[in-house]
């Protein structure tokens, strides 16, 4: 048995909503240090482990605590009690093309999202050119991306979040951008991240994406883990209360 | 420690933010880069009009160098005093108009206030470019002096880079900060001797009490602008007192500057 990608261990987060929010400094000095709030526990006692190699899905209603345990697997939150160990480069693509400029061209903002996402200089001109050509923008490379179509800015996002290579790869919904063509280019993409050994771990509510992509399945509800394993059989326990 | 390599990785993305910064700024401009300097040519206009031939103002001879010409005497204190209000103003934004990249991406966010030092700090050494070249046509001999010429404006950056970083922690808290900073930074620049020589508050200070100027030189940016003063315009060594307070001065905000951040940066993506 070889060592989990990721392991998650006892996750909860906690949101604060603000009945009286102190966020100017008068309600602060007004009231002072005390600020009104209710605590809203949107992951609770989370705790499973996500076998490395394998594409492994998380699934559930609205608000069920899926995207706050994603947003925990990327560390952009931090979770309020328990751990979440990862073994290896970890990336994540909650969104395409986030930190795209848009008055600069499309070659600068490769390099720009490319060092956002982790990724040297010297690694993104080895791949620069296989960037460009998975996008299907070699045209435009040169204009300032504000000029691009939807389609393509969400293409040259996604084109540059895949080259990183990442040992654990971390994504929201975006795998419904682009035409069919271009989804189709996806796919195959996974499938060969998955051949070279990496670790995908995605959220989808289209269950014909899940059963098709995952090998492992992780149910949420109300942020409590109701079922974790194989794929279909989650599946299928999902559906029936839906 | 593992904070600080993280840091050190990042260097990549804080010269690729500060290129966007610098980039984007004038993207689609006339002028380009060219506005960069004709904004501090037109405050200087604009000073020089109205102080030194409205007001009079007294014109500083340059000891001893044997300079006299107000405009450039200005200038050595006001590009600094530029550089350190526009680090402070945009470091300070730098979260909050980032949000939804912080929301979705994970990166080192102290790249982001620093970032606007370094964009800042570029279009500060072509301002401090073109002004060594005036003063050396108008006689100054500030060559020797360059090195540590650059010494200061590197403290300074850090001094102005505590006072980003801390204040865009702030700022994510209180929004109000930004509009309090502005009207702050404004009284400050009239308490630092920009655009007046300090020879007036010594005059106020020998008839109403010692201790106005004693209060007076408290302000970091009085001893900063001195000694920047002091190598463009006199030539000469700076009192030793003065560089030590620039340099207690930028470790100290510094120091406190980034260990708020450090503190803070992990829970930025939830407050904002």
């Amino acid at each position: 048995m070889t060592t989990p990608a990721v392991v998650v261990d006892d996750v909860s987060k906690r949101f604060r909503m603000y009945h009286e929010h102190n966020n100017s400094l008068k309600s602060a000095l007004m009231r002072g240090r005390r600020s009104v709030h209710e605590d809203y526990w949107a992951l609770n006692d989370v705790s499973f482990e996500v076998p490395s190699g394998s594409t492994f899905g998380l699934i559930g209603r609205n608000g069920s605590g899926k995207s706050t345990l994603l947003k925990c697997l990327a560390k952009i939150l931090q979770p309020d009690a328990g751990v979440i160990t990862a073994n290896g480069r970890q990336a994540s693509l909650l969104e395409v093309g986030s930190g795209f400029h848009p008055e600069l061209s499309g070659r600068e903002n490769i390099f720009l999202n490319g060092s956002i996402l982790g990724m040297s200089r010297k690694e993104i001109l080895g791949k620069f050119d296989d960037i460009v050509s998975f996008s299907g923008v070699e045209k435009f490379i040169d204009q300032p991306v504000k000029n691009y179509s939807s389609g393509m800015y969400v293409r040259l996002g996604f084109s540059v979040a895949v080259s990183v290579t990442p040992d654990i790869l971390v994504v929201d919904e975006v795998l419904s951008v682009g035409d069919a063509t271009f989804q189709k280019r996806c796919r195959t993409k996974f499938r060969e991240m998955k051949r070279d050994g990496q670790t995908v771990i995605l959220v989808s509510h289209s269950m014909g994406t899940v059963k098709d992509m995952c090998d492992q399945v992780a149910w949420l509800d109300s942020g409590r883990l109701v079922e974790t394993g194989d794929a279909s059989d989650v599946i299928a326990a999902y559906t029936s209360t839906v | 420690m593992s904070y600080i390599s993280e840091l050190v990785s990042s260097r990549e993305l804080l010269a690729n933010l500060t290129i966007r910064e610098v980039k984007g700024k004038y993207r689609r401009t006339v002028f380009g880069q060219l506005w960069s300097l004709i904004n501090p040519l037109a405050t200087m206009l604009v000073y020089t009009i109205v102080f030194s031939f409205i007001f009079r103002a007294r014109v500083v001879t340059g000891d001893p160098s044997g300079i006299t010409i107000y405009p450039l005497w200005l200038m050595c204190g006001l590009l600094p005093w530029m550089f350190f209000t526009r680090v402070v103003n945009g470091g300070m934004s730098s979260i909050v108009a980032n949000g939804s990249l912080i929301k979705k991406v994970y990166f080192p966010r102290i790249a982001l206030p620093l970032s606007t030092v370094g964009s800042v700090g570029f279009t500060w050494l072509i301002e401090m470019g073109v002004l060594s070249l005036a003063l050396l046509v108008f006689g100054s001999r500030l060559l020797p002096w360059l090195p540590l010429l650059v010494l200061m404006m590197a403290l300074l950056a850090l001094f102005a880079a505590g006072f980003a970083m801390l204040f865009s922690i702030i700022n994510v808290y209180f929004r109000d900060m930004q509009h309090l900073v502005s009207i702050v930074l404004q009284m400050w620049m009239y308490l630092t001797p920009i655009i007046y020589p300090i020879d007036l508050v010594e005059e106020a200070s020998a008839k109403y009490g010692s201790w106005i100027l004693t209060v007076y030189r408290l302000n970091p940016m009085e001893r900063f602008v001195e000694v920047f003063r002091n190598f463009l315009y006199d030539n000469r060594w700076p009192d030793p007192t003065d560089f030590v307070f620039c340099f207690l001065a930028a470790a100290v905000t510094f120091a406190v500057g980034f260990l708020a951040f450090s503190k803070n940066e992990k829970k930025l993506a939830e407050l904002l």
